[in-house]
């Protein structure tokens, strides 16, 4: 089976429908319109391809971006380094909030169907290795059992605080990727866990 | 997903309580694995009918003999099938036509070594009748109480287990048998064991519906390689996890990554890694290796539900008190109790100056039955201690068989969890002994206590979760 890779726009808006807010993005073919995007504050500009799993490893990502000279600098490197990941495109998303990177993901599992992942996000996923994975689809009690399965536990639910959000957050990922059988594999890496709510900054699925 | 196969109750209970029995391959070479198992039906006293099944006819074991299963006449419950691969299918499906009602083919020589055919027929077969087939390539099934055994172990190689309440379920035969032989030392008795080989009809999801049913069962522990009907063990795992404590081993834990994923997600989710979510789902209890698979089910099998997660400690010694304190505040769960005001007025009064009146309880290397007594007996009726940890180092002047049977005393009346760590050899292998028959669990280091503890007070809390 090979999967594809869904638009990201096309993904985010099944998110929306289960009440997962992912950052306010949009595809840019034009400097100047990344610039008119960029009107009301700093911007982010990504390379999206279904042939690049490791966006800012590769350089595909270019951070705070607010002037016109810094946006169109951005976009005019970015459009020579995807110049070897066709087809793709480039997207303009508000830049995140500070807060604490985590990954919810999802996958199919051949002998046991859909799973589901939460973890320590970012660039510490592979480091760390500190996630906790349960079969969809799950309960309140599965999902607060996860939580408190990770190392990172007090860091990402800022002692407690945003325990039941991260809760109710998992078990509606949980019910979209039971509803949504396309979906094979499923990245929200990083989600930004800040102290008054959460932020989805990147989205990846796989169908 | 392929996993939505409707799901069809099998009926075990005549592989596990067969009034009759038809060895096929029966043999008078005691070399042969026909030969052993006659031999070891005959030995065990089982009082169903056994019929030896051979071709040749000859009289086996002083046993009538039959040429083929329909020569005997009568419907069996249990055909156990010893003979070379290629001949299975065909006579498997002659125990159909003759009407018997399970069947265990220990032979291997199937799937495992690429044999994939000859197994499909097999399963075809057992479909066909409806016949509840378990391996092949296992060693079966063995019911210390109604005696029936297909285990082709010697029996001068194996001390055969005492009637318990712990079902054993291993895909593997040898690491089978060689739980089967630690069970024996660890002083708990056995409900049913599975070796389950190939799983080619009967697999780990009707082994597991049917131990939940199962009355006599109070434990399941299992090995486990992997599963075959995922969303079928999903379901009947979340309905054992509710119902029996359920120890379970997973091999494969350091299998290679997931090649080429495509998503962090894929990456990290691998085959263990994902077990073990089930069994995190279900409620299971899991070991990481052979020792701890027995230190769980024995705590299993013999305590009571703790009312709580404060362990009072109990000790002759002052540095395995310290140590097991430690053990106890590293162990997720559990807490070092208080003891209350009641207590320390009794202690006061039994306790010699010298013990320090606080938790770990040092009763010192002299101390006796007495002393051990009079230290239970406050610990036993304070409310604030939901667990109870004695340890007895039988290497000190005052420790003897007297301390045992104290401890085995309050054990018989105790309503808390009450455990023994023992540390040592000869003397003190003796005591374990005299201790675990008694139905007073022993460990030999404090981790494994705490961890055991630890399990047992999780499991009962999720059972009460919200």
């Amino acid at each position: 089976m090979t999967t594809q890779l869904m638009d990201y726009m096309e993904a985010k808006v099944i998110l929306n429908k289960y009440g997962l807010r992912s950052i306010d993005s949009k595809y840019v073919n034009s400097a100047a319109e990344a610039v008119k995007f960029a009107a009301n504050g700093r911007i982010v500009l990504k390379v999206l391809s279904g042939k690049a799993l490791h966006k800012s490893k590769s350089g595909l990502v270019k951070l705070d971006l607010s002037t016109e000279g810094e946006i169109t600098g951005a976009f005019d490197y970015l459009t020579k380094k995807a110049a070897d990941l066709k087809p793709c495109k480039i997207i303009a998303q508000r830049m995140s909030p500070a807060g604490v990177e985590i990954i919810i993901g999802g996958k199919t599992d051949p002998q046991f169907g859909k799973t589901i992942l939460i973890g320590l996000g970012g660039i510490y996923v592979e480091a760390f290795r500190d996630f906790a994975l349960r079969l969809v689809p799950i309960t309140r009690y599965d999902a607060r059992d996860m939580l408190a399965q990770l190392k990172s536990s007090k860091i990402i639910t800022y002692a407690g605080e945003r325990q039941k959000m991260l809760e109710s957050l998992l078990m509606s990922v949980s019910r979209m990727l039971e509803e949504h059988g396309e979906i094979a594999e499923l990245d929200l890496n990083p989600v930004i866990v800040t102290k008054t709510g959460y932020e989805i900054v990147d989205i990846r699925v796989l169908r | 997903m392929s996993n939505n196969s409707a799901y069809k109750r099998k009926n075990l209970t005549p592989m596990l309580k067969p009034r009759s029995v038809a060895i096929i391959g029966a043999s008078r070479d005691p070399s042969k694995v026909g030969h052993v198992i006659l031999q070891n039906y005959i030995n065990s006293g089982y009082d169903g009918k056994i019929y030896p099944v051979n071709k040749s006819g000859d009289d086996i074991l002083g046993l009538k003999t039959y040429k083929s299963i329909s020569a005997i006449g009568s419907k069996v419950d249990l055909a156990v099938i010893a003979i070379p691969a290629q001949f299975v299918p065909e006579v498997l499906d002659e125990c159909g036509r003759a009407g018997a009602r399970t069947a265990v083919v220990v032979s291997g020589g199937f799937a495992e070594v690429g044999n994939v055919d000859l197994q499909r027929r097999l399963t075809a077969v057992a479909e066909k009748y409806d016949m509840p087939t378990l391996g092949p390539n296992c060693l079966g099934v063995m019911d210390p109480r109604s005696r029936s055994d297909t285990l082709f172990l010697p029996t001068y190689k194996l001390s055969k287990p005492q009637i318990g309440g712990v079902s054993f379920v291993a895909q593997s035969g040898a690491v089978g048998s060689t739980i089967l032989d630690l069970i024996v030392g660890e002083g708990f008795g056995l409900s049913k064991f599975f070796s389950y080989g190939n799983a080619a009809h009967v697999d780990e999801v009707d082994i597991m519906d049917y131990l939940v049913r199962d009355d006599e069962t109070k434990v399941i522990v299992m090995y486990i390689e992997g599963v075959n009907r995922g969303r079928d063990f999903f379901r009947i795992a979340k309905e054992a996890g509710r119902k029996k404590p359920v120890v379970v081993l997973k091999a494969g834990r350091t299998a290679a990554g997931q090649a080429a994923a495509h998503s962090h997600t894929a990456s990290l989710a691998g085959d263990y890694e994902t077990h073990e979510a089930l069994f995190r789902q279900a409620g299971f209890t899991i070991a990481h290796d052979i020792r701890e698979l027995l230190y769980y089910a024995k705590i299993f099998a013999s305590e009571p539900e703790p009312s709580g997660p404060n362990v009072a400690i109990l000790t002759n010694g002052g540095g395995a008190g310290v140590l097991t304190t430690d053990a106890i505040a590293a162990t997720s769960g559990l807490k070092l109790a208080s003891f209350s005001r009641q207590t320390l007025d009794s202690l006061k009064k039994t306790m010699p100056p010298l013990v320090n009146l606080r938790n770990p309880l040092d009763v010192a290397g002299d101390a006796d039955d007495k002393r051990y007594g009079d230290a239970l007996d406050a610990l036993s009726k304070d409310p604030a201690i939901d667990m109870v940890i004695v340890i007895t180092l039988f290497q000190t002047p005052g420790a003897d068989s007297r301390v045992a049977s104290k401890l085995i005393e309050f054990k018989e009346k105790s309503d808390k969890p009450l455990i023994n760590i023992s540390i040592g050899s000869g003397y003190t292998e003796m005591h374990k002994i005299m201790m675990e028959s008694a139905g007073l669990p022993v460990y030999d280091s404090p981790a494994a206590a705490a961890e055991s503890l630890s399990a047992l007070l999780k499991f009962y809390q999720f059972r009460s979760r919200k």
